[in-house]
């Protein structure tokens, strides 16, 4: 499997005032091509920042970023925007939906702006939702919103998917459901996938878990045999 | 990209309120703009058409007689092109059986052979016959005494009664607003017309058969008036020149021209106020809309949104608006514009005067909406930029919030319940908006108030005039001067008169350094009680018995203040042999205001005086029984010496009722006001409510009634609207003194004072509008889902 995400030294300083923090202190890490991974951590490890970075929502301070071999860190701001229409499909925890779209018209809105998107009613029909296409977020179970924005990720058809806290604000079983739909894409579409978590159980069902622990990768550990999102329980 | 056009489209339905409120302030001001530009347009082309097809003259001359055989030989003169003469008389109708007074202007009609200048447009029949007893009328006199070819016109020419056969209509571009007297603000074709008369017919009629006592003249391309003039007045000199105008001094001429000039203005700033208010509503909002999609911007750049993209969804807020609004205004302006310019028929007699489609203003008017709506949208929509999207996706950190100045008076700020606290302090945590708020409120305010000084602009000019400045019930107007004590003898015995009280109107050319003007000097008697000078404060001024009182916008003409010394000729004033010839020089002992009219006054004895004439007056204030007048009228409306018989009560009760319907104009401004004043508060509403729904939710939660919560908008809001109205009166008075010296003109000047009734009524006025847009905000704060606010995640 080739390289798809490689850095090296990342670092990630915030401002606030006078006062800075180092959020990320370091990390050096490679992604390969097709891969599904987690990274476990505790609120505060910076995660989040480390998958902001990833996705070109933001910059790292220091360090390198590359992406199939291209360097992110130098890129523009126009180039990281051009970055996200391409390659990134992001799924967040709080769905963020566009209140007062449809289902499919959520879906639509990324389908528009990608040059090989996915067929809309296609990607709509795989997270199960192609009978609730024409009702509006609020009408809509979490579960089912999760769904649409997944949905809405994958029917740009990018090369990596990421997700903050997919499950975070899901039950048990919509949670395994909507791991159940991430894996099938993974499979199906040899997509990359990666998620980030606090949920250790979820991270039996990765390739590779990245542990992040105070702004620097602790230890990654290799599943030989990831079990399969029905299998897990929390 | 269609997608993000529906959410548009379902976000502006959500908030309707707002929108609507925005699109009817944007519809108001191309309302204005396209209907007034499209009328604007129909009468200055009517007006160039009509000019040049009729050949209007560009100079005009009065004077007591000229040998009609030497009028073609002034065209010589250099500059003058060519040169007519006429004769026009000011002459009374003859009715049996009614009682007002209707009266003629009658101008001989040149043969057409040798007839060029001021050419008649004849709308119906045809032109009278030479020697024949027939006439023409002009068309509003025609049509509103119901006249048909055929009928016969009894004038009183020289004390006898002759009969003349209306054979057609027609139109003279000299007359296009016909007033009897500058003094008039109305034309009243019920009384008045102009009447066209063969000229050998004319000349049979009169004494001064074979003299005509009016030239008009068109000037060489490139001559300056000014150089003719003097020229004219030297060769004229013995022929008794009452004056010479150039074009733009003709009473009608000038009266179309003002029009079209605040027409234009109106047209041009109207607008923009209306669009300015507009575009302030659309920045707040944006502003708000962007600041609460916060989340969803953050989500449009992770999905790959370019900023291009997103800005451009943004703007099409504003130019969804902007183009709706713009569209609405447009074609109700276009619609508009047919009524008005009928409205205008009715005043102005311009036969090419016709409604037309325009859609030109339409496209012009949506590319003006467009522009002020993009503009507000980029200054709103430029923060976007600025957003990270890992940023945008958290929500914003909380405005930080310091204690005010206020709160130094540490007295005064506990005494403030807390929800005043809370609405003080917002004010100053975004002290931008808070100050555009304040704007907006301070040009509400100064339009409702100029409005309301408008109508006391309009009392000055009408009530005021007739109930304290001429103050006689019957003005006598004589057709040459008479000696005063015989006249005023013989009028004081006629049944019913009390009082009576000469008058000496005498036209003269003023003149200080290098300015100069041509004014009639009113003579009036130093106890005068039926024509009242009066000074700002109402007060009565007495003429001076030495030199001269001048009006305010004459001394401003003149650039002369009290002290000053004034030359003064005039045409009615004796021949000195040894001295320099006809000058002489007054000095102003007052300015003193007048709206209604142009003039200088002076103590009749004095103006005698000065012209070296012995005691002669020209008109007779008469105060008298009202039941006598008409006995009165008919008594003397025939007689030889007397040209015009005014009664008071009858042009105060004409041009009341004219008044009547101006009056709708000037409230309609006002309530137009009052919509951009709400539509600014409600909006200012709703961006507090929503930016603060959790902060007014919690109130809601601790017990706190809607009402309550409503205060603390509603703090803020009353701080911000004191504020507006309080900046706003240095606003009004700077429109208002901007609109009198654009508007004032020779016939009248508008007062540029705000009376204490206007600032109180505009006060008033915007706090109402303030107070609906508040009931409207308590209705949502009632349906405030708080509990399910508070749930949902910050």
């Amino acid at each position: 499997m080739t390289t798809l995400l490689e850095g090296k030294a990342i670092r990630k300083i915030f401002k606030t005032g006078t006062v800075e923090t180092e959020v990320l202190k370091g990390i050096d890490f490679q992604i390969l091509e097709g891969e599904f991974i987690i990274i476990l951590g505790q609120s505060g490890s910076g995660k989040t920042t480390l998958l902001n970075i990833l996705g070109g929502m933001t910059q790292a301070t220091e360090g390198e970023l590359h992406y199939q071999g291209q360097p992110l860190h130098k890129a523009s701001d126009a180039e990281l925007t051009l970055y996200r229409r391409k390659e990134v499909g992001f799924i967040f925890q709080h769905y963020n939906l566009m209140p007062n779209l449809t289902a499919y018209e959520n879906v639509k809105l990324a389908a528009d702006i990608a040059e090989h998107p996915l067929e809309v009613e296609k990607v709509l029909t795989d997270v199960g939702l192609e009978d609730l296409k024409d009702h509006f977020p609020s009408q809509l179970s979490g579960g089912q919103q999760q769904r649409i924005a997944i949905a809405r990720a994958i029917v740009k058809n990018p090369a990596l998917l990421l997700c903050d806290e997919p499950t975070g604000a899901l039950d048990i079983q919509t949670g395994i459901q909507v791991l159940m739909a991430l894996k099938q894409l993974n499979q199906n579409y040899h997509m990359t996938i990666l998620i980030i978590t606090h949920n250790s159980e979820i991270a039996k069902m990765a390739d590779r878990v990245l542990f992040l622990k105070d702004g620097i990768i602790d230890h990654i550990t290799v599943n030989e045999h990831p079990l399969a999102p029905e299998e897990l329980t929390w | 990209m269609v997608v993000l056009h529906k959410k548009v489209i379902r976000e502006i339905k959500d908030n309707k309120g707002v929108y609507v409120a925005c699109i009817i302030v944007i519809a108001i001001g191309l309302l204005a703009y396209t209907s007034m530009s499209i009328v604007y347009e129909n009468l200055e082309r009517a007006q160039q058409d009509f000019y040049q097809s009729t050949h209007f003259a560009d100079g005009f001359i009065q004077l007591t007689g000229y040998p009609e055989n030497k009028v073609q030989a002034l065209a010589n003169l250099p500059g003058i092109d060519q040169i007519e003469g006429r004769i026009v008389k000011d002459v009374n109708l003859y009715d049996k059986n009614s009682s007002s007074n209707r009266s003629l202007r009658l101008v001989s009609l040149n043969s057409p052979a040798d007839s060029t200048l001021n050419q008649l447009q004849i709308e119906d029949g045809r032109l009278p016959l030479d020697g024949a007893a027939e006439i023409l009328v002009d068309p509003k006199f025609y049509k509103a005494n119901h006249l048909s070819l055929g009928d016969k016109l009894t004038l009183i020419l020289e004390g006898k009664r002759i009969s003349f056969t209306i054979v057609g209509s027609a139109q003279s571009p000299e007359f296009i607003y016909a007033l009897k007297s500058p003094q008039d603000l109305y034309p009243d074709p019920q009384t008045f017309g102009i009447g066209y008369i063969p000229k050998n017919t004319l000349n049979a009629l009169v004494k001064e058969a074979n003299q005509v006592n009016n030239l008009v003249f068109t000037l060489k391309p490139g001559t300056d008036f000014a150089a003719v003039k003097d020229t004219l007045q030297t060769t004229l000199k013995r022929y008794g020149v009452k004056n010479i105008i150039p074009r733009k001094d003709q009473t009608s001429h000038a009266i179309l021209s003002n029009e079209l000039t605040s027409l234009k203005g109106t047209a041009q700033t109207l607008p923009i106020v209306f669009l300015g208010v507009a575009a302030i509503i659309l920045y707040t909002m944006l502003l708000r809309l962007i600041e609460q999609q916060r989340g969803i911007i953050g989500m449009l750049k992770a999905l790959g949104f370019t900023n291009r993209e997103i800005i451009r969804h943004y703007l099409s807020y504003p130019l969804f608006i902007g183009s709706l609004g713009g569209l609405l205004g447009g074609i109700l302006g276009i619609a508009l514009s047919f009524p008005l310019t009928t409205l205008y028929q009715e005043y102005f007699a311009l036969p090419g005067l016709r409604s037309t489609f325009s859609l030109k203003y339409l496209f012009l008017g949506i590319a003006l909406s467009l522009a002020f709506s993009l503009l507000s949208g980029i200054k709103g929509s430029l923060n976007i930029l600025r957003l990270d999207p890992s940023e945008a996706m958290r929500p914003a950190a909380p405005v930080s919030t310091r204690k005010t100045k206020i709160e130094q008076f540490t007295s005064l700020w506990r005494k403030l319940s807390a929800q005043a606290q809370m609405g003080i302090r917002n004010i100053f945590r975004v002290p931008a908006r808070s100050l555009i708020t304040v704007l907006g409120m301070a040009v509400v305010f100064s339009l409702m108030s100029v409005s309301w000084s408008m109508q006391n602009m309009m009392d000055k000019l009408t009530t005021f005039q007739f109930d304290s400045v001429q103050t006689y019930d019957v003005k006598l107007s004589l057709t040459r001067p008479v000696g005063t004590k015989a006249t005023v003898y013989s009028l004081a015995h006629e049944p019913g008169v009390s009082k009576v009280e000469p008058v000496l109107e005498v036209p003269a050319t003023l003149k200080h350094q290098w300015y100069k003007k041509e004014v009639p000097i009113m003579g009036l008697t130093q106890d005068s009680t039926l024509y009242n000078i009066l000074d700002k404060k109402d007060q009565n001024v007495k003429v001076p018995p030495n030199g001269i009182l001048v009006s305010d916008r004459l001394a401003k003409l003149l650039q002369v203040k009290v002290g000053d010394s004034l030359t003064v000729e005039s045409p009615l004033s004796r021949e000195r042999i040894s001295t320099d010839v006809n000058k002489q020089t007054l000095v102003v002992q007052g300015i003193v205001p007048q709206y209604v009219g142009l003039n200088a006054f002076m103590d009749i004895q004095a103006l005698q005086d000065f012209l070296q004439q012995g005691e002669i007056s020209t008109s007779m204030l008469i105060k008298m029984n009202p039941e006598e007048i008409s006995t009165f009228k008919d008594k003397f409306q025939d007689a030889n010496l007397v040209s015009s018989i005014e009664d008071s009560q009858e042009s105060k009760d004409k041009i009341e009722k004219m008044m009547g319907s101006y009056s709708f104009t000037v409230y309609f401004l006002a309530v137009l006001a009052g919509i951009a004043g709400f539509a600014l508060i409600y909006n200012s509403s709703i961006i507090s409510l929503s930016e603060r729904q959790r902060e007014l939710a919690s109130l809601r939660v601790l017990g706190l009634t809607p009402k309550e919560v409503l205060r603390v908008i509603t703090s803020e809001q009353w701080t911000l609207t004191v504020c507006g109205i309080i900046l706003g009166i240095p606003l009004s008075y700077g429109l208002l003194s901007g609109i009198a010296q654009g508007l004032s003109t020779d016939l009248y000047s508008i007062p540029a004072e705000l009376p204490l009734s206007a600032l109180i009524g505009a006060a008033a006025g915007t706090l109402f509008s303030v107070w609906v847009a508040q009931a409207r905000t308590y209705r949502r704060i009632k349906t405030l889902p708080f509990v399910e606010i508070l749930a949902t995640k910050e």
